[in-house]
């Protein structure tokens, strides 16, 4: 071990083992900051995210839960809390008004905070406290706007059922602030020890029960609530922030995909320098084993002392490499705290062990195949140069390398669909590579002819070596590939998330505008300048039979439609959003004979309840009953910030019912004090605020491209590893050309020209093939991994070829210049 | 001299298949060297001198015959047992030096010794390139000396180990012969210190002079110098 530890330090001196061992702390580097960074970030970002749910995970249901689990989760040291949400009419002397109530146990929310006031509707961050815990017994927390809806001030009583409550704080924000469209009263918040008392609940009763849970530890979390899952009864449902935010959680996914895959790209990359790199050191190194076997080294001594130097060379470039990998983390998070005020949590040791283990790994899949064959060198060959050695076959390090690949996606993403269309995307990339160049290298074999000067020697110079012209084409386009595909990815990516959430994409909700305050209130915003999405008139109303058939228990535990009252509407023309799926829309659709209004469905609701196109519907309007039957089923964009409904009328079918109006506005922060005029004059229009919401992931995306960017650049530098590798590979054998042709008296302006153009060629070839794989891989990304829209990048057909021709030849000549400059003498001896 | 003979060749014939079929590069050959002797062997190109050394030596493996070098019939050995006698009991020097380019003149000299295991590999290695005059150049690489240098730093990586037998495969061929002379001296000297058995390749007259014994061979075959 000492004299391959000594070996090592002299090889390593020689500058042979340095781009081995460089392209593998880089890979560590690359792959364990990434990974440590979206560990932490993911750990943050969920709970930053969850703050909008309360908690991680919410048990949601129309039974309370079940009272074994708080002793499991408490056991698996996972916080909890329990709150209870209904509809209840409150009353203060003759006013009353149908409040939505919380009443919340101690320790909520786990996630996120109430912000309460003694100012009603303040605005001033002053007035605004975080509270420490939940209304005391017998106290309430209210919305501002209860206070002129009940005519009360701070301090008043409110009886919510049979019992007082002392109003003692004004509720401001609220984390899990529900969905707007079912909550049109005024929110009160209590506490639960105070709910049997008000005798509000009794058997029958509409409670929604929630049962919240939260934890740090993110895996043991997850092992919990997968135990939870196939405890639950029909009646619950479990929600976490992807389901509960879709937008939220669907950011979250990409960006976790997107830095993964750069990682995966970073270490490719490194791993293919790696793999070239130990294969020209293997080379150099056959007539080093063969002098060591001819003093006496074994097969067995040989393989002990090159594979201990190999994975010496690992346990350092790893271990260094996470260094390297922490620091660069740190410094990304650093700045990221410092920019968004957000703090980092610790990364769990996962990444660090994962990252240490994949640096041993490429080594034994990308370098260590090349160096299979040393101890095999017959000694014979110090005496006889000319003898063959069997080098391993290139087809079989690609194949291994590819393995290693999928291996190492599958580990760091546990996500099998992108581990397939990289490995696929690839391995089709190479075949389409070996024959297009195949082609394109015997085209360029009539230019020799036409051509004249340096441009013929290096056309010749390709000829002649034709197999290392493939192998060169084959690396370089891979790694413009990689690098073409990461920006790319990366560009679409923030614009996709830029497009889903505009700068003035409505972000407040106006609920429940009564239609004698319409007109006021449209004043109201066109005096302030605030334009307002259309506005929708809405109902409730519930679904109660199906093709004359009342809903049963059975349907209603299956279809959330069915359990609550749904917003409908009625509407002319279909949102630009909204798309038809099946049927018609009305301008195109008939009555049936029966002669019912039309409804038009909201297709997942639609499969939800099981509907099918012309069947009979009967809603209750408050006990009002009308049928109406399916015209179309219709898909909508719940991403934009528009009002969405499951359910639309045909115009006229709802005109003896009286709706309240519904529309989205945008209010910038400055306008904020808008909301309080509103709310004063019109007490019962409930506003939902997005802006939080918006601001959210209008941050995580900025996190995540500021991340992204920096990963951009690291794997820009495994692919400037991978090209020097394959320049420095052939550069003994061009200076000794250079150094002959200079010998014979040949311009210094041919040699640097050939050398230049020679490149040049290599890398408009490998641009050229790089930009079809380019292609090749976006579209199995975005089809099977992204979920993006796939469209052709037309202008990168041009950067690619051109890219590539100027930055190959430029590495090319920076490595190869001191070949003119160094006397032929020289050159020719260090050559041989 | 002693009459024990260090290098023992039996009926040794090589042969190679090519496209064109067999090809017989050394017929039947039987020679014997004995402890301390030295042994030149000449011919032109071609003539299976290289071939010769190398089955001599244990680097290659006879197609008939056997070699019994220090006692070790090499016939009878696989390429690690090989590989354990040559550690034992052989040392080389090559017409191209065969110096590895990362390694400094001591570090190279020491290379041999180090695989044997030889806990004063360092002090060894400085010993003998003091001996062959190289004192002064112990933390040169191999591109910073002159081409007498560098063969001089392979006879002490060569005798450092002190082997029994030193195979010499034309040491004076890549170098002018006002430094081959002086490396022919050097050479002969260390071998009469050591008591070596020396078996060398030369086109050199002068070279194949100063050795015990001669053979020439063409197209295979010894053809002056018998036994």
């Amino acid at each position: 071990m000492m004299l391959a530890f000594n070996l090592l330090r002299r090889n390593w001196r020689s500058g042979e083992l340095k781009l081995l061992g460089f392209s593998l702390l880089l890979a560590v580097a690359v792959l364990s900051g990434i990974s440590i960074f979206t560990n932490r970030l993911e750990s943050t970002l969920i709970s930053e995210s969850n703050s909008v749910l309360g908690a991680d995970y919410i048990v949601r249901g129309s039974q309370p839960h079940n009272p074994d689990w708080p002793a499991a989760a408490a056991k698996d040291n996972i916080q909890q809390t329990q709150a209870a949400l209904f509809s209840s009419m409150v009353f203060a002397g003759d006013e009353m008004h149908l409040a939505s109530v919380k009443a919340v146990d101690s320790g909520y929310p786990l996630r996120g905070q109430f912000e309460i006031s003694r100012v009603p509707f303040a605005m001033n961050l002053a007035d605004i406290e975080i509270a420490k815990t939940i209304p005391a017994p017998g106290e309430a927390w209210v919305d501002s706007r209860l206070l002129p809806l009940l005519k009360i001030q701070l301090g008043d009583k409110v009886a919510v059922g049979e019992y007082e409550l002392k109003v003692t704080q004004v509720l401001i924000r609220e984390p899990d602030s529900a969905n707007p469209f079912s909550m049109t009263g005024a929110r009160l918040i209590m506490n639960i020890a105070d709910l049997e008392k008000t005798q509000v609940v009794q058997p029958g009763s509409r409670v929604d029960y929630q049962w919240l849970i939260a934890s740090d530890n993110i895996g043991q979390l997850k092992a919990f609530v997968d135990q939870l899952k196939p405890l639950l009864n029909k009646h619950q449902r479990l929600i976490d922030i992807d389901s509960a935010q879709e937008r939220v959680g669907r950011t979250l996914k990409t960006s976790r995909q997107f830095l993964l895959l750069s990682a995966v790209i970073a270490v490719l990359l490194a791993g293919v320098a790696i793999a070239i790199t130990a294969r020209q050191f293997s080379a150099r190194h056959t007539d080093q084993v063969a002098l060591m076997k001819s003093l006496g080294a074994g097969a067995v001594q040989i393989r002990t002392l090159y594979f201990s130097q190999l994975l010496l060379l690992g346990i350092i470039a790893s271990l260094i490499g996470l260094v390297f990998g922490d620091l660069l983390q740190r410094t990304v998070a650093t700045s990221l705290q410092q920019v968004y005020q957000i703090r980092l949590g610790a990364a769990s040791f996962y990444p660090y062990g994962l990252s240490f283990f994949s640096g041993l790994m490429c080594l034994v899949f990308f370098a260590l195949p090349a160096l299979w064959y040393l101890p095999a060198v017959p000694p014979l060959k110090i005496l006889r140069r000319e003898l063959a050695v069997n080098m391993p076959q290139v087809w079989m390090q690609a194949a291994l390398a590819l393995f290693a690949v999928l291996t190492l996606v599958i580990l760091f993403s546990r996500d099998l669909e992108l581990a397939l269309s990289i490995s696929g995307a690839l391995l089709t990339v190479i075949v389409v590579t070996i024959i297009a160049a195949y082609g394109l290298l015997a085209l360029s074999k009539k230019m020799v002819l036409r051509l004249g000067g340096f441009w013929r020697l290096a056309f010749a110079n390709l000829q002649r070596q034709r197999g290392q012209s493939l192998i060169q084409i084959l690396v370089f386009s891979i790694a413009i590939m990689l690098l073409f595909t990461m920006t790319i990815v990366r560009t679409s990516l923030i614009e996709e998330w830029k497009v889903q959430v505009p700068d003035d994409a409505p972000n407040h909700f106006l609920v429940n505008i009564p239609p004698a305050e319409l007109s006021q209130v449209q004043a109201l915003l066109e005096k302030n300048k605030v334009r307002p999405e259309p506005l929708y008139p809405m109902m409730r109303a519930r679904l109660t039979h199906i093709n004359g058939v009342e809903t049963t228990e059975e349907q209603r535990s299956l279809a959330n439609a069915l359990r609550r009252e749904l917003n409908v509407t009625w509407a002319e023309t279909l949102a630009a959003d909204n798309k038809i799926l099946e049927g018609f829309w009305w301008d195109k659709w008939q009555r049936s004979a029966a002669n019912l209004p039309g409804v038009s469905v909201e297709v997942d609701t639609a499969k939800e309840i099981g509907l099918k196109i012309g069947d009979k519907l009967q809603f209750s309007f408050g006990g009002l009953l009308l049928d109406a039957e399916v015209a179309s089923f219709r898909s909508l964009d719940w991403r934009s910030m528009r009002p969405n409904f499951f359910f639309i009328f045909e115009p006229g079918s709802l005109d003896t019912y009286s709706p309240t109006f519904i529309t989205s506005i945008y209010l910038p922060t400055q306008q904020k004090s808008f909301i309080n005029q509103l709310l004063l004059d019109h007490p019962t229009i409930l506003v939902m605020e997005l802006d939080r919401i918006i601001e959210q992931i209008r941050s995580i995306i900025d996190q995540v491209s500021d991340g992204v960017l920096l990963v951009l650049w690291l794997t820009l530098i495994g692919g400037c590893l991978v090209l020097l590798a394959a320049v420095m590979g052939s550069i003994a054998a061009r200076k000794q050309q250079a150094g002959l042709l200079r010998a014979l008296g040949s311009p210094r302006q041919l040699i640097v020209g050939s050398i230049c153009a020679e490149f040049a060629i290599l890398g408009f070839l490998a641009g050229l093939i790089a930009i079809v794989g380019t292609e090749l891989l976006l579209i199995s990304l975005q089809k099977f991994v992204l979920e993006t829209a796939i469209q052709p990048h037309y202008i990168f057909w041009l950067i690619s070829p051109l890219s590539g021709a100027v930055f190959v030849s430029a590495l090319g000549y920076i490595c190869c210049r001191h070949v003119v400059t160094t006397p032929p003498a020289v050159v020719l001896r260090e050559a041989a | 001299m002693s009459a024990v003979a260090m290098v023992q060749a039996n009926s040794v014939t090589k042969q190679v298949s090519t496209q064109e079929g067999n090809l017989t590069i050394l017929h039947p050959i039987s020679i014997s060297v004995m402890a301390g002797e030295s042994l030149a062997i000449t011919g032109a190109s071609g003539s299976g001198k290289s071939t010769l050394l190398g089955i001599l030596a244990g680097l290659d493996v006879p197609s008939n015959g056997e070699v019994i070098l220090n006692g070790h019939n090499l016939s009878q050995l696989d390429e690690e047992g090989r590989a354990k006698v040559r550690a034992g009991n052989v040392g080389f020097i090559f017409q191209s030096f065969q110096l590895l380019p990362g390694l400094s003149a001591h570090e190279n000299v020491m290379l041999p010794l180090e695989l044997r295991g030889d806990k004063a590999a360092g002090s060894k290695a400085r010993e003998f390139l003091e001996r062959v005059g190289l004192a002064q150049r112990l933390h040169h690489y191999p591109q910073q000396l002159s081409g007498g240098e560098q063969q001089r730093v392979a006879i002490a990586r060569a005798f450092a180990s002190e082997p029994k037998v030193l195979f010499a495969d034309e040491p004076t061929g890549n170098l002018d012969s006002t430094t081959g002379a002086r490396i022919i001296e050097l050479l002969f000297e260390l071998n009469r210190a050591q008591g070596t058995t020396l078996i060398l390749i030369t086109h050199e007259e002068r070279l194949a002079q100063l050795c015990n014994r001669r053979i020439e061979l063409a197209a295979g075959s010894i053809v002056s110098g018998r036994e």
